[in-house]
């Protein structure tokens, strides 16, 4: 599914973020990856999204060699893949469902089509009955699962987070990472870009870990730290 | 699912105008500034064509014949002018008929040239030559020169010269102008886009990470600066109008044209033809402005 074979890649300031990192996430796969922040993991994640280029090495997702697609085939491989950030990025002026809607808009979705996703993927994440509601007016944890609504709405075949409850309390944030665990279940590869020591220990899933650039660990069932 | 997509971009596109009043206010201005100035030189140059048409319909040259041409010799020169390219029509005018056109210029004094009739008749028979093209007259001029039974010829108006080297001038001067104007108001376009482009930087960003390719991105703003480019022509087009028929009062009422036999156009004559150059460049306009302001927002 997501595959990285000898990949670096060296910023134009010089600074090399990420140094010949080699490893495949499969189909259906949950994957922590994590490191202290500066580490190279957001850089990884960058490279996933194609919004940086490896300097060197190839990466392949869904069997496709994305180190040479073209920027305009750029949109249709995103459209494969969900993201959800930190900071959720929704759109103040917009309710909870227009916000989810608006990602099958862009895809150019039909009205029907619409109106039947997006009620579905809002009972998902447990909002159903706050589909008029504006970003504003929700917690922190809720206008996540907002923004993993939007990440799923077009049926992707993977889920990436970036630090996904760096902005929620532990409590929420293991509501998060639980719903995280049953998007799953359900058949969506999930990889997830964090620091929550805590979280990852508990989930006992496959944990990638970085540091200054280079990837010092990979357990299929690893907690935070390398258990010496 | 095509029209869902279209009142999308359209009222994105709307919302984008309304959102930035002042800067929008800003653009419109510019750019009927830009239309206003233009028009100025474009109907100048369209009067200046439309009165050179003019001309070419009532004037041409005279080709008077030498004095003793007999019928036959009369028509055949008349076939041999009227084989030469670039000549319209070709009007036989008799001797008599010179005299009393001749007479008429003369009005009350006209009395003194009536001894001047039959054999005696100084003007010789003549052709009006009018000609498709006011430029060839000179060349015309020649060929006629070189064919026999020829006395002279006149060329019946020397403001036709002066005509034709101001027709260039205007147009080359408004040629400059339109470019240059068309380059400021599209920078200006752009910024104003520009405005509406950061203020939705974050909404951009989103549309790239949920794969919104760049050319739905970008449509909602081309739609703004369409908005402005039209909105701007249509005031442009109304105040030119009015401008136009004002003053074209006060030039009639002076009469200086009518007495040279010429008119202007009126302005719903060349409406048409002005409000389509005017939506044509102010969709242009628009669009490339904000094609321009879009390109540093796409590359993410």
């Amino acid at each position: 599914m997501i595959e990285f074979k000898n990949v670096s890649k060296t910023y134009d300031t010089g600074t090399e973020a990420v140094h010949n990192a080699n490893f495949k996430i499969e189909k259906g796969e949950f994957t922590f990856l994590v490191g202290s922040s500066g580490s190279g993991k957001s850089t990884l994640i960058k490279m996933i999204l194609k919004e940086e280029d490896p300097s060197s090495g190839n990466i392949i997702i869904n069997g496709k060699d994305t180190t040479y697609l073209k920027p305009k085939r750029v949109p249709y491989l995103r459209r494969s893949m969900g993201v959800v950030f930190q900071d959720f990025r929704l759109l103040p002026d917009k309710t909870v469902y227009e916000n989810v809607a608006f990602a099958m808009y862009i895809v150019k979705a039909t009205p029907r089509h619409i109106r039947r996703q997006v009620p579905m993927v809002l009972a998902l994440v447990g909002l159903s009955g706050k589909a008029k509601m504006y970003p504003n007016e929700l917690s922190g944890g809720e206008q996540q699962r907002v923004a993993l609504a939007r990440a799923l709405v077009n049926n992707p075949s993977m889920l990436i987070a970036d630090e996904p409850t760096g902005n929620l309390d532990p409590e929420t944030a293991w509501d998060i990472m639980t719903l995280l665990n049953d998007i799953n279940m359900r058949g969506t590869t999930v990889v997830i870009a964090t620091h929550a020591k805590d979280i990852v220990d508990r989930m006992k899933k496959r944990v990638i870990e970085i540091s200054d650039g280079n990837i010092i660990r990979d357990d299929k069932k690893g907690g935070y730290d390398s258990e010496i | 699912m095509r029209y869902n997509v279209i009142g999308y971009l359209l009222s994105e596109g709307f919302h984008n105008v309304m959102k930035n009043k002042k800067s929008t206010g800003a653009s419109l201005m510019i750019m009927c500034a830009t239309m206003l100035i233009f028009g100025l030189f474009f109907l100048i140059g369209e009067n200046v064509n439309h009165m050179m048409k003019e001309l070419e319909e009532n004037q041409g040259m005279q080709v008077f014949m030498t004095k003793k041409v007999s019928d036959e010799q009369i028509q055949e020169l008349e076939e041999k002018i009227k084989d030469l390219p670039d000549v319209a029509k070709v009007e036989f005018i008799s001797k008599e008929q010179g005299m009393n056109t001749f007479k008429e210029r003369y009005g009350e004094n006209a009395r003194i040239l009536d001894a001047y009739t039959g054999d005696d008749n100084p003007i010789t028979d003549s052709f009006v030559v009018t000609l498709t093209k006011l430029e060839k007259s000179e060349e015309v001029k020649a060929q006629i020169e070189g064919f026999e039974n020829v006395k002279n010829i006149e060329l019946r108006d020397k403001t036709i010269e002066a005509l034709i080297k101001v027709t260039n001038g205007v147009r080359i001067v408004s040629a400059v102008i339109l470019v240059l104007l068309i380059v400021i108001s599209v920078f200006i376009i752009a910024n104003t886009i520009k405005l509406t482009v950061h203020a939705r930087r974050k909404e951009i960003s989103i549309m790239k990470y949920v794969g919104a390719t760049n050319g739905f991105i970008r449509w909602p703003f081309i739609v703004e600066g369409i908005i402005i480019g039209v909105v701007a022509a249509l005031i442009s087009v109304l105040l030119l109008g009015i401008a136009y028929n004002s003053l074209m009062g006060q030039i009639t009422s002076s009469d200086v044209f009518s007495n040279m036999g010429l008119s202007l156009l009126t302005f719903s004559e060349i409406f048409g033809l002005i409000i389509t150059v005017y939506l044509i460049l102010g969709t242009g306009i628009g669009a490339l402005g904000s094609i321009i302001s879009m390109r540093k927002y796409l590359e993410v």
